[in-house]
């Protein structure tokens, strides 16, 4: 454990300490949720898996049926070769993964400051040496932590049907796949938080990133599939997001993203620090 | 003697809205158990939350063993044990995993305190907060602001809740506290808790501290309610020209009243006649209040 001893010969705490115990703490009340996520999306994206080996067989049928569709259209869903397991899998979850994963960051980080304070559980939090900043800083770690584990359960049970159902998905692209979920959900968690800072209203918290999440989306929905559009996309976090599962990781976009997150969460910091605690 | 706590104007104002605190001059001794008195509303919680950096006051300054109230908070609730007047913690969470947790952000090796407290006020450690009394939540409130021996408690309301016997043995513990030479900066609407602890109190009325004094002070400038009953009919008339008695009403051989005076003249008039019964009834702490109020706006 670590403690330092102050001049009144009292042992405290260090900073570090305080941050490692509000990291775990938060890790093992959210550990329920972690299962919860883990296995209702795990569950969608292992019957995606098994369903790819239903129409494997008549996939040439599929995509010339396909080409039927508007091709802005398939663009917009990210359908490019329903014979690809990587392209069936992004087209049918990775694609759209982002929009329900967000939900685990931002009830969660709305929750940790416009939450307690709503419920009157942060003067009591707060009446331990814990500097403002580190319960901003710690509920963000730790949000993080488990939208990993949520990552890490959803890409075991998809690689694990695949090897049941026999479906040609390297572990390698399934991780790529599952680990680039984790910047652009980390983000709207961040937005959440930094919401609760400035509004203390637990409400707006979600509201606010949950109305930007689908807004982006939208927007970058529409501008694969309209040319009048296109322009617009860069303004989405979805156009930095691509297709991890068939491309592999585009690590700029990917820092990108998390360092628009950690600014989220700086700024969160700041405003916290000089508001009031609204009980 | 160092100060716990000391404000100098201390000010913290919400808008037009709600009403702060405004100008609060406090000094808080090393070792005391002060209380802090006054109706709800009038700025006692504000104030404790301005003390421990939860508000940004709007003018004045405070320190809390001689920390800045505003750019040390961290270090001065590493000394202070806190209880919220609005005790809630999260419902999952039971006394058990909460004091472990605040043992782990305060460094808190030893449970051992921690244990025997909730043995002495009966908390119950391992039932989540959601199936606990108010009461049963009250007592891990207690128990989670004073298991790590801080050198200032700062307690909202400590006995709301609680049964009498629980009471008694949480006063009990402040006592001990206090034999410790730790400081004990407390609120109540209990009176006679804050008579058997308090060695000082401080009332604040309207966001303004309107007096600090001793305990024995406070109930000495309060009323007493009388009721005499003499052997025969009493005529109550010379009782009315007493200075400082009020509400008076005479029944036959009995007389009721209010004395905001010193008894020795009420005394002596009714030891002229023949005196069966007296009854003379301590008042409450709003009651207090409203005396102390009445007589610095000079109405009394």
């Amino acid at each position: 454990m670590s403690t330092t001893v102050d001049q009144g010969g009292r042992e405290r705490r260090t900073p570090r300490g305080t941050l490692f115990a509000l990291v775990s703490h938060t890790n093992r009340m959210q550990a329920r949720s972690v299962i919860i996520w883990g296995a209702a999306l795990g569950l969608y994206s292992a019957a995606m898996v098994a369903s790819f080996t239903a129409i494997e067989g008549s996939a040439d049928q599929l995509n010339q049926l396909m080409e039927a569709y508007p091709k802005g259209m398939l663009e917009a869903f990210g359908v490019t070769d329903l014979g690809d397991p990587a392209n069936y899998l992004h087209s049918q979850f990775f694609g759209l993964a982002p929009l329900a994963l967000s939900f685990f960051t931002i009830l969660a980080l709305a929750g940790a400051l416009a939450g307690a304070e709503e419920r009157g559980t942060i003067d009591v939090l707060l009446g331990n040496p814990l500097p403002r900043w580190q319960l901003v800083v710690g509920n963000f770690l730790a949000t993080s932590f488990s939208l990993l584990g949520i990552c890490a359960v959803v890409g075991l049970l998809i690689w694990g049907t695949a090897v049941l159902v026999d479906v040609e998905l390297s572990l390698r692209h399934i991780t790529d796949g599952v680990l680039n979920l984790w910047p652009i959900c980390t983000v709207f968690g961040a937005l959440a938080l930094l919401c609760s800072a400035l509004f203390h209203r637990r409400a707006l918290a979600i509201s606010i990133p949950a109305f930007l999440l689908f807004g982006m989306y939208l927007i970058d929905a529409v501008g694969r599939a309209s040319e009048d559009l296109e322009d617009w996309r860069p303004a989405s976090v979805f156009y930095y997001y691509g297709s991890a599962i068939e491309k592999g990781i585009d690590w700029m976009h990917f820092g990108g993203i998390t360092l628009m997150a950690l600014a989220l969460v700086l700024l969160a910091a700041l405003a916290f620090q000089r508001r009031d605690i609204y009980t | 003697m160092s100060l716990a706590i000391e404000t100098l104007k201390l000010t913290k104002a919400y808008g037009r809205k709600a009403r702060g605190i405004e100008g609060v001059d406090l000094a808080v001794e090393e070792g005391e158990v002060f209380g802090f008195l006054g109706p709800n509303g009038a700025g006692k919680t504000t104030t404790v939350r301005t003390l421990l950096g939860f508000l940004r006051p709007t003018g004045g300054r405070g320190e809390v063993f001689g920390l800045d109230i505003g750019k040390e908070s961290v270090e001065i609730r590493a000394r202070v044990g806190n209880l919220p007047g609005e005790f809630a913690l999260e419902d999952k969470m039971t006394g058990e995993g909460l004091l472990k947790y605040f043992a782990g952000l305060r460094g808190v090796k030893d449970l051992g305190y921690a244990r025997e407290l909730s043995e002495r006020l009966g908390a119950e450690l391992h039932r989540p907060m959601r199936r606990l009394s108010r009461g049963n939540k009250q007592k891990i409130g207690l128990v989670q602001a004073m298991f790590h021996r801080p050198p200032l408690l700062m307690l909202d309301e400590p006995t709301g809740g609680l049964d009498p016997l629980v009471q008694e043995e949480f006063l009990d513990i402040i006592e001990e506290v206090k034999a410790e030479g730790r400081t004990v900066f407390f609120s109540s609407h209990n009176l006679a808790e804050v008579e058997r602890v308090c060695d000082r109190v401080g009332i604040i009325r309207g966001g303004r501290l309107a007096a600090v004094e001793t305990t024995e002070t406070l109930i000495d400038k309060s009323l007493r309610h009388v009721v005499l009953t003499f052997e025969g009919g009493v005529d109550p008339k010379p009782f009315q020209d007493l200075s400082g008695i009020r509400d008076l009403k005479g029944d036959g051989n009995r007389i009721s009243f209010t004395l905001y005076d010193d008894l020795d003249e009420m005394v002596k008039l009714a030891a002229r006649h023949r005196l069966v019964n007296m009854e003379y009834e301590r008042p409450s702490l709003e009651e207090v209040f409203l005396t102390y109020y009445e007589r610095e706006n000079g109405e009394g």
